[in-house]
C-alpha cells in the first residue's frame, strides 16, 4: 500500500499518539503490578502480626481455667478469619501459602472450641499441656507459614519492579525506535526528494531538461516531479541551446559566404571570390617574386547560341565550359566566372608556356567533347587573353585589363584563338 | 546509515540474543546429569503432589529420572527407605517420631503436604460411642508406631484414661477395616481412605468420630541420613514437588482429577478428604515440634521404652529445600 506524504505523517502522528498511550498503559500496568505486589506485602505483614497476637493470647492465659473467657480470642480469631478472606489477588506459589493458612486456621478454630466446650475436665496436666502446645504449635505454623509468604512477596516485589522496570524500558526503547524510524523515513522521504527536483533545477539552467527521477515515491512529490518532466519535456522540444544556435548561424554563414563566392549557375567561384583570391595571389606573386599567370576566356558567338539554341542550351555551354575548364587546371589553379561568358583562371607558380598549354588543352577538351542539341553536334569555341604579371602591373585589376586586352585582340584576330599581351603569338 | 540495514541489524542482534538464549538452555538441559531416583510413595491422595508431579512431567528439568514404588502406608515407605530398597519414601510425621526412638538414622528433606483430619476414630453404631470414655474396656484396632496409635492415646488421655483402659488390637492399616467389619474389634483408628471406605460400605452401620485438629497427619520426603549427593538428588526431587504443588494450587479441579485417575479413586471420596489437605512444602518449627510432642507423648504414656527423647533436630536436613524455596525453610537451629 502506497501513502502520500500527508497521509503518512498523519499516520506517523496517530502511531505517535498511540504508542504514547501504550507508554502510558504499560506505565499505569506495572504501577497496578506493583501497588499488587505491596498490597501482598501489607497482607503478609498483616497475617503475621495477626498470628503472633493469636499465639500470645493463648500462651499467656490459661484456657483451661473454668473463668477463661473465649470471647475475646474469638473476636480476634473472626477478624483473622475476615483478614484471610480479604487477600489480595495471589500467584499460585503464594496461593500455596494462602490455602495452608486459611486451613490451619479452621483446625485451629476447631481445636480451639473442643478445648473450650468442657475444658477438658477429665484430662490430666499432661494432656491439657499437650493440647495447648498442639494449638501453639498449630498458630506457629501459620506464622511461620506468614513469614514465608512474606519473603515470598517481598522477593516478588523485587523481582515485579525489576520487571516492569524492563518492561517499561523494553516498550520506551520500542516506542523511541519505531518514533526514531518514522522521523527519519519522512525527512529521508523529503530530503532525496527535494535534493532530486533541485539538481534537477541545476541542470536546467545548464539546458539539460532531464525527467526527474524519483527514488521515494510520494503523491505529492510525484504531482510536482509530473508537471516539471511536462515542463521540460516542452523546454527540450522547443529551446535550443547557445552553441547549437552558433553552430546553426556558423553553418547557415558558411552557407552564404559561399553563395556569395559562388555563380549561381555555373557553381565556381564568382566576380567577387575572383577579385578576392586574384589580390592575394597578385600580393603573394609580388611578396614572393613568384610567376603568376592569368588566362581570360570568352565564348565565341554565345548570343548566337543563346538565339539559335535557347538561354537554356545556352546556359548548359557554360556549364558544359566550365566543366572542361575545372578538368583541364591543376589543383592550385583558381577558376572563377568573370560575368556574362567571360571566365579568369589564375595559374600561381606558373609561367607563360605552361599557362598557354591549359589554354591548349581547354581549347583541345572543346573539340573533343561537344555539345549536344537534339541529337547534333554543337561545336562551342573560345577567345583566350593571356597575360603573365610582370613590374608594370600595380595591382590584380590592372592583370585582368591585360588578359582583356589580350582577349580582344583574340576576338578582333579572328576569334577562336589564344592571344598573350605584350607578345605578337598567338595560337 | 540506510535505515533498512539499521532495522535489518536490530532484528540479526535480537536474533542472536534469542538464539544464545535458547543455546543456554538447552545446554543446561542436555548438559546435566540425570540421577535415577526411586521413591516409595504410599498410595493415598496425601500423595498428590507426586502424581500431579509425574502427570505434568515435573521432574522433566531437574537432575532426576523418577521411578514410583507405590505402597501402602508411610510406615512401609520408612521401611523400604531404612532397608536401602528405594532412595526416598513418603512418610508421615507419626512415623518420624516413633522411628525417631529407634536406632534408625533418617532424615526428612521437605514436608509436602499435611492434614488434621486424616485420622479418625471410627466406631459402629450400634455401640453409642459418643467419647473416648465410651471406649474403656473396647477391643481397639490401630497400626502401632503410626498416627493411629497417637490419636488414640491423645483421645484417651482428654478422657482422663490410658492404652491400659482400652483392649489394644494391633493390625496392617488394610486389616483394619476387615476387623472391624468382622466384628474382631469395636473401633479402630484408621486413615483415608479406609474411613470412607468403610462409610460407603457400611453406611450408617457406623460411625465416623470428629477427631479433626487433634492429630495433624504431614507427609514429608525421607530418606536415611543423606551425603552430599543424596541431598543433591533430593533438591531435583524437591524442584518437581515445588511446581507440582504450585500446580495444585492454580489448577485444584485438574489436580483432583489427576488423583482420582491415577489412585481409581471414587470422586467423592477426593471431594470428602480434599478440604483437610494443606499442600505446602515447609520444614518449619511445628514440624519438629510436632515430632517432639508425638515422640514425647510416646514416652510419656509408656507406649515406648525409651525413656530418652532425642533431638527433632536432627531428623531435620534443610539443606536439599533451602535451594529450592529458602524462605520454606523456617526452623531455629
Amino acid at each position: 500500500m502506497k501513502f502520500s506524504l500527508q497521509q503518512s505523517i498523519y499516520i506517523f502522528t496517530i502511531s505517535s499518539c498511540l504508542l504514547f498511550i501504550v507508554l502510558v498503559a504499560s506505565v499505569f500496568w506495572s504501577t497496578h503490578i506493583i501497588d499488587l505486589a505491596f498490597k501482598r506485602e501489607t497482607y503478609a505483614h498483616q497475617v503475621e502480626n495477626h498470628t503472633h497476637i493469636l499465639k500470645l493470647f493463648i500462651a499467656s492465659e490459661n484456657i483451661y481455667a473454668s473463668n477463661y473467657d473465649t470471647d475475646n480470642w474469638l473476636a480476634l480469631e473472626k477478624k483473622f478469619r475476615n483478614l484471610l478472606r480479604q487477600s489480595p489477588n495471589l500467584t499460585s506459589e503464594q496461593l500455596t501459602i494462602q490455602n495452608s493458612i486459611v486451613s490451619q486456621n479452621k483446625n485451629i478454630l476447631h481445636l480451639f472450641n473442643a478445648i473450650s466446650e468442657n475444658k477438658l475436665v477429665n484430662a490430666n496436666k499432661a494432656v491439657k499441656k499437650h493440647l495447648k502446645l498442639r494449638l501453639i504449635t498449630q498458630l506457629e505454623a501459620i506464622q511461620s507459614d506468614s513469614v514465608h509468604l512474606s519473603t515470598m512477596v517481598q522477593k516478588d516485589i523485587r523481582s515485579v519492579i525489576r520487571h516492569q522496570i524492563v518492561f517499561i524500558l523494553s516498550i520506551l526503547i520500542l516506542v523511541i525506535f519505531i518514533l526514531a524510524y518514522g522521523a527519519f523515513k519522512l525527512s529521508h522521504i523529503f530530503r532525496t526528494s527535494l535534493d532530486e527536483v533541485k539538481a534537477a533545477f541545476k541542470k536546467n539552467r545548464t539546458g539539460d531538461f532531464q525527467k526527474i527521477q524519483l527514488s521515494n515515491k510520494s503523491d505529492e512529490f510525484i504531482s510536482i516531479v509530473n508537471a516539471f518532466n511536462a515542463m521540460n519535456k516542452e523546454l527540450n522540444e522547443t529551446t535550443i541551446s547557445l552553441a547549437a544556435v552558433q553552430k546553426i548561424v556558423d553553418e547557415r554563414t558558411q552557407v552564404l559566404e559561399n553563395l556569395s563566392k559562388t555563380d549561381s549557375l555555373t557553381n565556381v567561384a564568382n566576380r567577387r571570390a575572383l577579385f578576392e583570391r586574384g589580390s592575394a595571389e597578385f600580393s603573394r606573386s609580388q611578396r614572393m617574386k613568384s610567376q603568376l599567370a592569368v588566362i581570360l576566356l570568352d565564348c565565341d558567338f554565345f548570343k548566337k547560341i543563346n538565339d539559335q539554341y535557347g538561354h537554356l542550351f545556352g546556359d548548359e555551354s557554360l556549364k558544359h565550359l566550365t566543366k572542361i575548364c575545372t578538368d583541364e587546371i591543376r589543383n592550385i589553379d583558381f577558376f572563377a566566372r568573370y560575368g556574362g561568358e567571360e571566365f579568369i583562371i589564375l595559374l600561381p607558380d606558373s609561367d607563360l608556356n605552361a599557362a598557354v598549354e591549359t589554354a591548349k588543352r581547354i581549347q583541345r577538351s572543346l573539340v573533343n567533347k561537344p555539345l549536344s542539341f537534339d541529337g547534333q553536334e554543337v561545336y562551342m569555341t573560345i577567345s583566350i587573353g593571356i597575360c603573365t604579371v610582370n613590374d608594370k602591373h600595380a595591382n590584380f585589376e590592372q592583370l585582368i585589363n591585360d588578359a582583356d586586352d589580350a582577349m580582344y585582340q583574340a576576338k578582333s584576330n579572328g576569334r577562336n584563338r589564344i592571344e598573350i599581351l605584350g607578345d605578337n603569338i598567338s595560337h | 546509515m540506510n535505515p533498512k540495514y539499521f532495522f535489518l541489524s536490530f532484528i540479526v542482534v535480537l536474533i542472536t540474543l534469542g538464539i544464545g538464549g535458547l543455546y543456554s538452555n538447552f545446554k543446561y538441559l542436555w548438559d546435566q546429569e540425570k540421577f535415577p531416583v526411586t521413591i516409595a510413595v504410599s498410595k493415598t491422595p496425601l500423595s498428590t503432589p507426586f502424581y500431579v508431579a509425574k502427570s505434568i512431567n515435573a521432574f522433566e528439568d531437574t537432575c532426576v529420572t523418577v521411578e514410583y514404588d507405590e505402597v501402602i502406608g508411610g510406615q512401609a515407605a520408612f521401611e523400604k527407605v531404612i532397608s536401602g530398597e528405594v532412595d526416598f519414601g513418603t512418610s508421615s510425621d507419626s512415623v518420624m517420631a516413633f522411628q525417631s526412638l529407634t536406632k534408625h538414622s533418617f532424615v526428612t528433606h521437605a514436608m509436602f503436604v499435611q492434614s488434621d483430619n486424616d485420622v479418625k476414630l471410627i466406631t459402629r453404631s450400634s455401640d453409642n460411642v459418643t467419647s473416648a470414655m465410651d471406649l474403656k474396656g473396647k477391643k481397639v484396632g490401630v497400626t502401632k508406631n503410626t498416627a493411629s496409635e497417637y490419636l488414640l492415646s491423645t483421645l484417651l488421655a482428654i478422657e482422663g484414661l490410658s492404652m491400659g483402659d482400652v483392649e489394644l488390637y494391633n493390625y496392617k492399616p488394610k486389616q483394619l477395616v476387615q476387623a472391624l467389619s468382622n466384628n474382631k474389634v469395636d473401633a479402630i483408628v484408621s486413615w483415608e481412605p479406609f474411613a470412607f471406605k468403610l462409610s460407603q460400605s457400611m453406611g450408617q452401620n457406623i460411625k465416623i468420630h470428629d477427631t479433626k485438629s487433634l492429630s495433624t497427619l504431614s507427609f514429608n520426603l525421607i530418606s536415611i541420613k543423606p551425603d552430599s549427593q543424596l541431598v543433591e538428588k533430593a533438591k531435583c526431587v524437591i524442584q518437581g514437588l515445588y511446581k507440582a504443588i504450585n500446580y495444585i494450587a492454580s489448577h485444584p479441579q485438574q489436580s483432583k482429577k489427576i488423583v482420582i485417575d491415577e489412585l481409581d479413586l471414587d470422586s467423592a471420596f477426593i471431594e470428602w478428604v480434599w478440604p483437610d489437605y494443606i499442600f505446602k512444602l515447609g520444614l518449619n518449627q511445628s514440624l519438629i515440634l510436632s515430632i517432639k510432642s508425638q515422640a514425647t507423648w510416646a514416652v510419656e504414656t509408656q507406649m515406648r521404652e525409651s525413656t530418652e527423647i532425642p533431638d527433632s533436630e536432627r531428623f531435620v536436613d534443610s539443606r536439599a529445600l533451602l535451594q529450592v524455596e529458602p524462605g520454606a525453610v523456617n526452623i531455629l537451629l
